[in-house]
């Protein structure tokens, strides 16, 4: 078992390292690197960095200029923002120009597929060596809905709706059912947990536009939004329903669980105490599930915040430019999470108190 | 009055309503957590090491998280403890990986928002992409430890006599459902935030190629990774901690 996860993860290595022929475009493996220049640069706010021009020889290690050994020259910045040094070893990705009958090689983007290749296998197998085979049946739900947002994405570009929300809505939807099932199956339970999550995350999303339209979107820009490249109002909202969907789903299944335990525990329970464990249940988890979603959508603004700050923005500014849509989206999500709790509950509750004990 | 202010007057209600006075400080825990986000941003931008930071907020944001609203002290002692080390074994993991990947800073894709900026701005852009990665996993390790230690501390409460490996056993099962949902909440988060992206990436009708070499791709991939391999961590290890806490318990009971 030892020697074939060793294996394994020399044989992708090779693989990664020597599959440049299966890409049209050229790549290089870098010889020697030399440093030609150095200047150092400063801006009008006083920030110092330094620009390095290097040269480098790499080897052709694919396509019909196999074997040929090119001289490229590259430029990057210290601070590294938008480029990055070269080293050799490095596979890279280069881009080939004709000028007149010279040819003039550039650099075009670094081969990084050895390098995720080997993390995705080194979390293949902690799951296998910590969780046996059982791990790899959390990633087949994981695995599954990402497939699922794929198809989604393809109908969107290909449909390119007007209200394309409603689209991620369905597809929220979806996410749901298919999770829910592959964790609980297919039972009273799993039908309590799906309407819950559904009712506290509608709830949610309506309260959060309504606020959002009664304050006229003040300190909001959703023009701010990264990628947009559709109405990016709509677009907010189908990130944060697809966003909270996770921690949702995780209250409402921790809930109704416990709830639907209890009741085999003790038959005899009433319904105001089953509610009650369940806002106890509740409770305990929604503190920690709301500082999930906060560190996420909060941890992605923050190289842009910081180029905002070094380039002479005021904080209010910087806040309301970089961060102020991804703490909306935390906030819906919050106001989420906690409207899922007394839903599950009531729900759980109403469906077990008809059960005769 | 400000959108965010009426949005977080709003869930400062919510929770008031749902969780009572452990609402209340649920929704306190939270506020400090963002404070201490805007803190290390501003903190960074100042020209201070992103990734001491970052490390030393990540501890104050793991001791509020698992501290704050949860009382029984031996599951939240070796919650933070678990978490401490999955930070330390992070930081060993990231470096190296982030070094090879040099996925920091900002991608070709993203050149439309920072076009209006001279990026020869001075700081560490690579520890700065560390520092980002660390701090998104943390509220996952957080939540995971603590429901693996109170889990365990459920079963040692009702069978005071269990073996160690039963006690892991228990661990291991109970540390699957977690996992799977915890998955489950990483995965929605993370993509959630990056659909426009995938929108763009799709309307670039890039190749499979692409995909597997692209800056951003293969840097929002390496975040999701990340974190699937701190949670299996903080999992395990909170396990391995509580095990050996009852086992010294034993031992000076004898």
């Amino acid at each position: 078992m030892f020697l074939f996860i060793v294996m394994s993860g020399l044989a992708l290595f090779f693989f990664t390292r020597h599959d440049a022929f299966m890409y049209r475009q050229p790549v290089g493996r870098i010889e020697t690197v030399t440093t030609t220049h150095r200047e150092a640069t400063t801006d009008s706010y006083h920030n110092h960095d330094e620009e390095i021009q290097q040269q480098v020889t790499l080897r052709i290690i694919n396509g019909r200029y196999q074997g040929d050994l090119v001289t490229i020259r590259h430029t990057y910045s210290q601070s590294g923002g938008l480029d990055q040094s070269l080293r050799p070893h490095q596979q890279v990705f280069l881009n080939v120009t004709y000028d007149g009958k010279r040819k003039v090689w550039q650099f075009d983007n670094l081969k990084r597929d050895t390098t995720l290749a080997m993390l995705f296998w080194t979390v293949i197998v902690l799951l296998i060596v910590t969780m046996h085979l059982q791990g790899l049946r959390a990633l087949l739900s994981v695995a599954l809905n990402f497939a699922l947002f794929l198809f989604f994405i393809q109908l969107d570009v290909q449909l390119n709706l007007n209200h394309f929300f409603w689209l991620f809505a369905l597809s929220a939807f979806l996410f749901t059912l298919l999770s829910v099932l592959l964790v609980i199956g297919w039972n009273k339970q799993s039908l309590v947990v799906c309407t819950a999550i559904f009712l506290g995350v509608t709830i949610a999303l309506a309260l959060g536009y309504a606020i959002l339209q009664e304050t006229g979107n003040r300190g909001i820009h959703y023009e701010a939004l990264d990628f947009a490249t559709q109405a990016p109002e709509q677009l907010f909202f189908a990130a944060t329903v697809i966003g909270l969907l996770g921690a949702v789903m995780d209250a409402a299944t921790d809930i109704v669980a416990t709830l639907f335990e209890l009741k085999r525990a003790e038959p005899k329970i009433t319904k105001r105490q089953l509610f009650q464990s369940g806002q106890q249940v509740g409770k305990a988890i929604m503190g920690p599930l709301i500082n999930v979603l906060l560190l996420i959508f909060f941890a992605g603004e923050i190289t842009m915040a910081v180029v905002y700050l070094r380039t002479g923005n005021s904080i209010a500014y910087t806040f309301e430019w970089t961060m102020a849509l991804g703490l909306a989206q935390a906030l819906i999500s919050a106001i989420g999470i906690v409207l899922v709790i007394p839903t599950a509950s009531f729900l759980a509750t109403l469906v077990l108190g008809r059960e005769k004990a | 009055m400000n959108s965010i202010t009426v949005l977080t007057l709003i869930l400062l209600v919510l929770m008031a309503i749902v969780g009572g006075k452990r609402g209340v400080v649920s929704f306190i825990s939270v506020a400090f957590n963002f404070c201490l986000l805007f803190l290390t941003v501003i903190l960074i931008a100042g020209g201070f090491p992103p990734l001491a930071v970052s490390a030393f907020m990540g501890i104050c944001i793991l001791a509020i998280t698992i501290y704050m609203g949860n009382n029984d002290e031996r599951a939240t002692n070796v919650a933070f403890l678990a978490t401490l080390l999955v930070l330390g074994a992070m930081l060993v993991i990231i470096i190296p990986f982030d070094h090879w990947a040099m996925v920091a800073g900002f991608s070709n894709e993203q050149s439309e928002e920072i076009e209006a900026f001279n990026l020869l701005i001075g700081v560490n852009f690579s520890a700065i992409t560390a520092a980002v990665t660390i701090l998104s996993t943390l509220g996952a390790i957080a939540e995971a430890a603590i429901a693996v230690a109170s889990g365990l501390e459920e079963v040692i409460q009702n069978k005071p006599h269990i073996s160690l490996s039963e006690l892991f056993t228990s661990g291991r099962n109970i540390g699957f459902q977690i996992m799977g949902m915890t998955f489950n909440t990483l995965f929605f988060g993370m993509f959630g935030g990056d659909l426009s992206l995938f929108v763009l990436l799709y309307k670039l009708d890039a190749n499979f190629g692409y995909y597997l070499n692209a800056k951003i791709f293969v840097r929002e991939c390496m975040l999701v990774l990340y974190s699937a391999i701190a949670v299996i961590a903080v999992i395990w290890i909170t396990t391995y901690l509580m095990g050996r806490k009852v086992n010294n318990l034993r031992k000076t009971d004898r």
